[in-house]
């Protein structure tokens, strides 16, 4: 059964959560079967999404223009487990590049202030 | 019984948080100015923030996503980006005008300048923020905000000609020393003190870290609907205080001081005493909330992990935002900026930034791929509606107002 998405609609700027249900980013683009440039063969079979593509590209997508591939992260498509009004991901080992900034501000502003471990005893909602 | 107990706390504390230093100083002055004549812009206030304030609750409740979420999804980055701009200069706005506020208010039970409660100030938001679980912050300022009632009883106390306020809330004149412009001004400015986007980003998010689900909407349907008209009813008291003490004595409203000085005529220093409690409460509530705000839209705008339901470390970024805005806000105010000037000048442009929060909760209130079966009914979509119009009538008419009039003066 083939089901339409409106691949704007649906799947960019939505939330992915990993499978703690924690926010990891935004889907900013898409990245698709094979090479731009080449020419496609007669009978080719129609590209395939490969991956879903997030990282910190905000300036390029408000002002245009074509961000650095380095500024992207690929998330394959196999660790999607369902596509929502979230996109929410399997467990894995991955490490999300677009949470360098949570990371450091965590290990070294938040973790010196007193009480940093207070709060927070409910589990993340889904 | 437990549940009669939520449903009253829950009430409680929405009669109690729905008054900040907008509501309070707008109030005052339109009082002091126009008498009860533009009570009607807070009714057309309080039933849009009750259309809206539930109608984002439910989406939060129901699909799990807050207000600003939706917006980047539903506006794009570029149009979302505009919108958070705005947003979040405007309440970078309000949070400074809580703090100077509380600072304020400070001043009135001390006698102690307001430059030295202003750090003292901005510091208890933060540790509060940093420590204090969300229900029992909301709980606690809201019940302590109740104190404002003083304001309702002063109006008795007083002892006013009834059937004056009457006549003026029912059938409305512009006065003469007053120009028509002036009028509408103060208007659309009630009208953005009662709507304030960030009551909106507020309650959805709130929803979430309370974690509400579909069997949450009728409690929460309740609070809204009896919690925020009795705030209204309490605007208009603070109107009819200033209509009946500063009004015949053409007393200016320029500072706090203005602002209570008819409760303390009608009650004295018990009374007095009262109002500024109510008046820390209802400021330091709403500076708890705008501060949360700025750290719930930049984090739902930018995908980051936001909430007081996870501890600091699980969602630094938002943690680190919050404690720039406070100091940023504690900085602008001593430049000796005028906090009450501010704060007029907050819910103007607070009028002018508000059809673009609304018209994505509307829309995705229909979305039944968010909202299953609870989609919008024909009352919440034709009053949902109607308010789009008027939003975006008030919103292109405050600008050009604001200089016809040299903001209001």
């Amino acid at each position: 059964m083939t089901h339409t998405l409106d691949a704007r609609l649906h799947l960019l700027d939505r939330q992915m959560l990993d499978a703690n249900g924690a926010p990891v980013g935004t889907v900013d683009d898409l990245e698709l079967e094979g090479e731009v440039g080449e020419p496609i063969g007669a009978g080719a079979p129609p590209p395939r999404v490969t991956g879903l593509m997030s990282g910190h590209v905000l300036a390029t997508r408000i002002l245009g223009g074509a961000p650095p591939a380095s500024r992207f992260q690929v998330i394959p498509w196999r660790l999607v487990a369902s596509l929502g009004i979230v996109v929410k991901l399997k467990p894995t080992d991955m490490v999300f590049e677009s949470q360098w900034v949570e990371h450091w501000l965590r290990d070294h502003v938040i973790k010196h202030v007193p009480g940093w471990r207070s709060g927070g005893r409910r589990d993340a909602p889904q | 019984m437990k549940k009669i107990f939520a449903v009253a706390l829950g009430i409680l504390t929405a009669i109690g948080g729905f008054l900040d230093i907008g509501d309070l100083v707008t109030n005052a002055v339109v009082g002091s100015r126009f008498g009860l004549g533009l009570a009607w812009a807070v009714v057309v206030g309080v039933v849009g923030i009750c259309v809206f304030a539930q109608m984002s609750g439910r989406v939060a409740a129901v699909s799990g996503r807050a207000t600003f979420e939706i917006i980047r999804e539903r506006l794009g980055p570029r149009t979302a980006g505009a919108n958070l701009t705005a947003s979040f200069l405007i309440n970078l706005m309000t949070v400074t005008a809580e703090i100077g506020g509380i600072a304020l208010a400070l001043q009135l039970a001390t006698d102690v300048g307001p430059k030295m409660w202003i750090p003292v100030a901005a510091f208890a938001v933060w540790i509060v923020i940093w420590r204090v679980g969300f229900s029992k912050m909301e709980n606690v300022t809201g019940l302590l905000g109740l104190s404002l009632i003083v304001f309702a009883v002063s109006v008795f106390l007083l002892h006013p000609q009834w059937s004056d306020l009457a006549g003026q809330a029912l059938s409305p004149e512009i006065p003469g020393s007053e120009s028509a412009a002036n009028y509408w001004y103060y208007a659309i400015a009630l009208f953005g003190a009662a709507m304030t986007p960030y009551e909106v980003f507020f309650f959805s998010s709130g929803a979430v870290e309370e974690g509400w689900t579909v069997k949450d909407l009728g409690t929460s349907r309740l609070n809204v609907l009896v919690g925020f008209p009795l705030g209204g009813l309490l605007s208009v008291a603070i109107a009819a205080c200033a209509a009946i003490v500063l009004l015949p004595n053409q007393i200016d409203v320029t500072s706090l001081s203005q602002v209570v000085m008819p409760v303390a005529v009608a009650g004295g220093k018990l009374a007095l005493a009262i109002v500024i409690v109510g008046v820390v409460a209802a400021t330091f509530g709403a500076a708890l909330e705008t501060t949360l705000s700025s750290g719930y839209t930049l984090a739902q705008f930018l995908g980051w992990t936001w909430g007081k339901f996870r501890r600091p470390d699980e969602a630094a970024r938002f943690h680190v935002v919050m404690f720039v805005v406070l100091v940023a806000c504690a900085a602008v105010l001593y430049t000796g900026v005028d906090p009450i000037l501010v704060t007029e000048y907050s819910v103007v442009f607070s009028a002018i930034a508000l059809p673009l929060t609304y018209l994505p909760i509307l829309i995705v209130a229909n979305d039944r791929e968010y909202m299953g079966d609870n989609v919008n009914g024909t009352w919440a979509n034709a009053l949902g509606s109607v308010y789009l119009v008027i939003i975006l009538a008030a919103s292109l008419a405050a600008i050009p107002l604001m200089i016809v009039t040299g903001a209001g003066q």
